[in-house]
């Protein structure tokens, strides 16, 4: 039967599929179905983990997710992964778990000792113990506290990616969270109606509590049948509702856990974003401990997994188990196990009588009512059990091998608190149960508070005609007519949290948070329920204390001296539960991380052995070389300057500008005048924010009265479009304006050098390219390479140039035919570290220099802006601080010994005063037409200071040197060579 | 995450659109001052309530839609064009 | 999910593409003069299919017209003679790239970037949208034959790769093992 445990059969275990698993070293036999902790239950395994903080010895508690103690390592092909939940870990063959927490072994745990020494670890001991000096946090305490704690290992985890993951978008009317009953029944009955559902449950199967009761098999079967044949309902079992941020959407997380997931690459996890209108939560309520000394051995475990394992597994978790607790509800566990032939070791109920305890004595079952468990010992497990009348009298001891506890159930509000749920004090339960506005969604069944299966479908149904309702179908579809078990008279709770007689009761067992605790947080004036919470860590855990959250609050109450319903509950937050980062990336990782945005001749860069560089998403050559160093770059900027060199700016941004106010809205959205550009002819342009400061710069040529074309710089071509589609329709909306992006459209290429005339003459056959016919800043629609297209007489470079522009289907076409009319003149193509060299030299400015706090003004551009009319930036550019001489302003800077090189980012300092900063070089090249280095910086006052002497220093290359400050304009300041 | 019901493209994921600031704010006229651009540049009231707000639909119909959005719930109450001049609302956002 | 009949295809097809937008108030009148070029405009968020060209709506007022490829420029430059005084007609053949993504998983496979509502009845043939996926623009059109993709050029490769990764994390469709399934990766420029 794989184990001692394994006494019936499982409702979801195979009994034909064995399958073997490794747990710490030693070989074990679960069955196919099993979760790790049912298989290791069935091997009598109690002993899974030590705890976080005490490293005492833990067992397994719950059968669900919201287990906090057996957390496990699993080994596989990809390495290590640690805090997988017993609970949840689908068994397969070949398993390898091994447990945590344990130091050299579990058995023989030696950091057990902070057990002993626990008076010296009590609430906020790391608060208060390592409080200084800052420096030893990291170097001394956080080591030692990270080698003493901690939940599992990170280390090892090999491979390239050890999780891999996937994102779903969907889409529905309804989304219902949980499928219990309640879940169930609306979600047939929404389905029905012709609503769209998103029905998920966090389990493997869905039925939620109906699993549980035989009774109720029939109408689960019969009822999840017809959910499929709806078609209009999607069931996704094994996937968990991690969040809710309002709106409609939630996160859920899908595992795809199957037999071999972690051998192989397989998916293992899918993060969905569901969208819905409305949100049903059915999603139960989760029983909870009751804090008593020493409620943390193995073999204490909540009465209703109990019952999980022995009716979804086969499984018992004793030989002879106690059971403390106070509902009529938890004796299902009693009596199931009773009918299982389990022996009993008796039932101690606090209450002094119920309809349950008569039913169970009736069975022949003892029940110490009015009672509660004081102590449990034993060695590595439960043994003893100590129980008393509850006034403390009458006092006795009998052997058990196991305590199933049972201190109510809370319903589960996490979701809907996220969701700004009001929380309300149920006193027939004695638990909180959310209210959501009904915009937003519904609560069902025990969620919120309604108890008992067929309570909860009728609820379910409620709900499911309400939601309906409000969307649009009043006339909810008929139900399948089934007949409902009845549910069983019941008792009400004899609320119990805390049995106070000496020992650690433990409100968390994930941290290791005991009642004691959170009194010592209220001695300490940490009364409030968020802070006790953060100064204890109760519910901070990987299980978020789910199953004793409310527990710590009842303590607080009683400490406080004030009702549970006014202490509350800590706020919950996304997520419900640990996800791994693999999930939330989902596919955009490795190449798919980031768009790259490649250029139309991506691929001839590429074969001609170009080096590229990312610059915001594009990928440029950088040069024409895989060397590293200046000499090919230098090669390719000597070209330009002796002969001509091409290169491709098909990364510039391109505006379309049309319509008859298209003058105007370029004159308010440059600080500069267009509407008195002759059509034929470009103008270089300066953009500024609204708060003076420059945003933009480059040419921009009217094609035609109504018709212009923008180009901005690579890196702001997105923002500058944003930038005029803001004003044009927030500012302006009065101007009649066509912007459309056209940036990919339009392959661009300089042609740049003394030669560049010849070059572009020979592709460009029906324009006259001489001075008098094509001047500088000329603009045209031209043939290139036979190719219609533009031609622009423009100059990054410094140098007679032309940019040409061809649909960028033709580029490669447009671009061998200006490499093949090159030839002659020794044409080279030159990237991006050539085109900075040469306009470093020529003074112009890039996004080294308009980095968002420079001003016209710092630039040199002073006399750009226009004297009259509004434009974006104008009045705020004019502020003194915008103006003052003192600025730092653009400069050109040239190491004194020619043989020194400059550095970006060197500091200016005067010789006398070196720690004042008096600038900064922002870009800085060798030189191809001067001696040496070449550098722009911004200085403050820096026009005034041209010939002065000052020193570059960059201490990060221990380097220091003296620097001239000369004009920004080194090569060409009277614009000869480009008017050639 | 907010769900932006854009009057051309239907209701879309916040994902789609670029937030533009505080939509309350004129551009004064030209020759408004400093202090007047100092105002409608830096000046904002960041309330705790409702908030007519810019947002640039950039990753679908490209248009600038007005919204009136709680700061502290995200309720949006209107989604308008540019030229709609909304009217916030006097009662507490959900 | 075995058994089921699963095929994709993605294919990049050459079209010239133009867009055309109306000036201030002059949509409808923009609208007559296409109609009588045999070019039905259709509204926001719609496609119309005809034999020699699609048009679709994504923006208020404008349309993106796709042809099958003739000389360059040549269908902008007679869009632009028809919209002379009414709007702009611009050709984007080479901004754009098309994407034809079809198969009984197409669907499946966008939604795993794709915020838009897919589903059949949420997005019905002739339905047309703009949005994001894996952080770039992207226009979607639902034809009878499957799912229509335009995307910026510089990102088309981009977008293309994820296309491909994406079927294949599906599990679906590793293109060289699955029988019955053709994907064409060999034509994207
Ligand atoms: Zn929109």
């Amino acid at each position: 039967m794989q184990g001692p445990g394994r006494i019936a059969h499982g409702l979801l275990t195979d009994a034909e599929r064995p399958l073997g698993f490794r747990f710490d070293g030693q070989p074990m036999q679960g069955l196919a179905g099993d979760t790790l902790a049912s298989a290791l239950l069935a091997n009598g395994t109690r002993l899974v983990a030590r705890s976080f903080k005490y490293h005492r010895p833990r067992g397994i508690v719950t059968a669900g997710p919201e287990e906090p103690c057996a957390l496990v390592d699993v080994i596989g092909a990809s390495g290590r992964e640690p805090n997988h939940l017993a609970t949840t870990l689908m068994l397969y063959e070949g398993l390898v778990a091994e447990s945590q927490n344990r130091w050299p072994s579990l058995g023989f745990d030696l950091m057990a000792l902070n057990d002993r020494f626990a008076r010296f670890l009590p609430a906020g001991f790391y608060y208060k113990t390592f409080m200084a000096p800052g420096w030893a946090w990291e170097r001394l305490y956080e080591p030692l506290i990270r080698n003493a704690a901690g939940l599992g290992r990170l280390k090892a985890i090999v491979g390239e990616h050890a999780a891999p993951a996937e994102t779903v978008h969907d889409h529905a009317d309804v989304l219902v969270v949980g499928a219990g009953v309640a879940g169930l029944t609306a979600a047939h009955r929404l389905g029905a109606s012709g609503l769209r559902v998103v029905l998920a449950d966090q389990d493997a199967v869905l039925g939620g509590g109906s699993l549980l009761d035989a009774r109720w098999t029939a109408w689960r079967e019969t009822t999840c049948a017809a959910l499929v044949g709806l078609g209009t309902v999607r069931c996704l079992s094994r996937t968990t509702v991690l969040g809710a941020y309002g709106h409609g959407v939630f996160a859920a997380l899908q595992s795809l856990a199957g037999a071999d997931a972690a051998s192989s690459g397989a998916l293992r996890e899918r993060l969905r974003i569901i969208r819905a209108r409305r949100v049903l939560f059915a999603t139960g309520a989760l029983e909870r401990l009751i804090a008593f000394p020493g409620n943390d051995l193995p073999g204490v475990m909540l009465a209703g997994a109990a019952l999980g394992y022995l009716r979804r597994y086969g499984v018992a978790v004793g030989r002879r188990p106690a059971f403390f607790l106070n509902t009529d509800q938890a004796y299902e566990t009693v009596f199931a196990l009773a009918s299982a032939g389990i022996e009993r070791a008796g039932v101690i109920d606090v209450r002094t009588s119920s309809l349950a305890a008569e039913r169970a004595r009736g069975l022949g079952i003892e029940v110490h009512a009015g009672a509660v468990v004081e102590a449990v010992a034993g060695r590595g497990g439960v043994a003893t059990v100590r129980v008393a009348n509850r006034d403390g009298s009458q006092r006795r001891e009998f052997e058990a091998d196991s305590l199933l506890m049972s201190g109510g159930y809370c319903p589960t509000t996490a979701l809907a608190s996220q969701l700004g749920a009001v929380l309300k004090w149920q006193e027939a339960i004695a638990a909180f149960t959310p209210e959501l506005l009904p915009t937003v969604g519904r609560v069902a069944g025990a969620a919120r508070g309604v108890f008992g299966l067929a309570a909860a479908a009728r609820n379910g149904e409620a709900a499911a005609r309400v939601i309906a309702a409000e969307l649009g179908h009043p006339a909810l579809a008929a139900g399948l007519g089934l007949e409902l078990p009845v549910d069983a008279n019941a008792t009400p709770i004899g609320a119990l949290w805390e049995v106070r007689a000496g020992g650690k009761a433990f409100v968390d067992l994930q941290n290791d948070v005991t009642a004691a605790d959170v009194r010592l947080a209220q001695r300490e004036g940490y009364e409030h329920v968020e802070h006790m919470k953060r100064y204890t860590t109760h519910g901070m855990a990987s299980d978020q204390g789910r199953i004793g959250g409310l527990v710590g609050s009842a303590v607080l109450a009683q400490a406080r001296g004030l009702a549970l319903s006014e202490v509350g509950q800590p706020k919950p937050r996304p997520y419900a539960q640990p996800v791994p980062f693999a999930a939330l990336a989902g596919g955009e990782v490795r190449q798919h991380l980031k768009p790259k945005r490649r250029g139309p001749l991506h691929d001839w860069h590429e074969a001609a052995g170009a080096t590229f560089v990312a610059t915001g998403l594009w990928m440029r050559p950088l040069v024409y070389s895989q060397q590293s160093g200046w000499e090919a770059v230098l090669r390719e900027a000597r070209a330009v300057r002796r002969s001509v060199g091409i290169t491709d700016v098909s990364t510039l941004g391109k505006i379309d500008v049309q319509g008859p106010d298209a003058a105007k809205f370029l004159d308010f959205i440059y600080a500069n005048t267009f509407s008195t550009l002759a059509v034929g002819r470009s103008r270089y342009g300066i953009m500024l924010r609204e708060d003076g400061m420059l945003l933009d710069d480059g040419t921009t040529s009217r094609l035609a009265q109504q018709h212009f074309v923008v180009t901005t710089t690579t890196a702001n071509a997105a923002v500058v479009l944003e930038h005029m589609e803001f004003h044009l329709q927030a500012v302006c909306p009065q101007f009649d304006v066509l912007l459309t992006d056209v940036g990919d459209q339009w392959a661009q290429f300089a042609v740049a050098g003394p030669r560049s005339r010849e070059v572009v003459a020979a592709v460009v056959a029906d324009l006259d390219l001489s001075s008098q016919a094509f001047p500088f800043m000329a603009a045209s629609a031209a043939t290139i390479a036979g190719v219609a297209g533009r031609l622009f007489r423009i100059s990054f470079s410094g140098e007679l140039a032309y940019e040409l522009a061809v649909p960028a289907r033709h580029a490669l076409q447009a671009w061998l035919a200006l490499l093949e009319a090159g030839r002659p003149f020794g044409i080279e193509p030159y990237g991006l570290d050539a085109l900075n060299t040469l306009r470093i030299e020529k003074g112009h400015v890039t996004a080294a220099e308009l980095n968002g706090n420079t001003s016209a003004e710092d630039l040199g551009f002073q006399r750009m802006p226009k004297q009259h009319g509004d434009f974006i930036g104008r009045a705020l550019s004019q502020r003194g601080g915008l103006t003052a001489p003192d600025r730092l302003q653009l400069v050109g800077v040239r190491p004194v010994d020619r043989a020194r090189r400059l550095r970006n980012g060197a500091q200016l300092v005067a010789p006398k005063a070196r720690t004042t900063s008096l600038g900064y070089v922002t870009s800085s090249t060798p030189s191809v037409e001067l001696a040496g280095w070449v550098g722009l910086a911004l200085l403050a006052g820096g026009r005034q200071r041209t010939g002065e002497r000052l020193i570059a220093s960059s201490p990060i290359h221990d380097e220091a040197t003296e620097i001239e400050i000369v004009s920004p304009h080194m090569l060409d300041p009277e614009n000869l060579r480009v008017r050639a | 995450m907010l769900r932006i019901r854009c009057p051309w493209c239907g209701e879309r994921d916040e994902t789609e659109f670029r937030y533009r600031g505080d939509a309350s704010q004129s551009r004064p006229a030209a020759d408004a001052g400093l202090a007047a651009f100092s105002a409608y540049v830096y000046e904002r009231k960041n309330p705790r309530g409702w908030h007519l707000e810019w947002w640039l639909h950039v990753g679908g119909c490209r248009r600038l839609l007005k919204l009136v959005r709680h700061t502290l719930t995200h309720e949006i109450r209107v989604v308008g064009t540019a030229q709609d001049q909304p009217s916030l609302p006097q009662e507490p956002g959900r | 999910m075995p058994g089921k009949a699963l095929s994709l295809r993605l294919e990049t097809s050459a079209s010239d593409i133009v867009e055309i937008a109306a000036l201030r108030g002059r949509a409808r009148e923009l609208e007559r003069v296409a109609l009588g070029r045999g070019v039905q405009l259709p509204a926001l968020g719609r496609a119309l299919a005809a034999t020699d060209h699609l048009a679709l709506c994504v923006r208020p007022e404008r349309w993106l017209i796709l042809t099958p490829p003739a000389a360059a420029g040549a269908s902008a430059a007679v869009w632009q003679a028809v919209c002379a005084g009414l709007g702009a007609a611009l050709d984007l053949s080479s901004g754009l790239n098309a994407l034809e993504l079809t198969g009984s998983v197409a669907r499946e496979v966008l939604v795993r970037s794709c915020r838009i509502d897919l589903d059949p009845d949420a997005f019905p043939v002739g339905a047309a949208c703009a949005t994001i996926m894996v952080q770039v623009p992207v226009i979607l059109v639902a034809l009878a034959s499957g799912v229509l993709l335009l995307t910026p050029a510089s990102t088309a490769r981009h977008f293309h790769e994820w296309l491909m990764s994406s079927a294949k994390t599906f599990g679906f469709m590793p293109p060289s093992h699955l029988n019955g399934a053709a994907v064409s990766d060999d034509q994207l420029s």
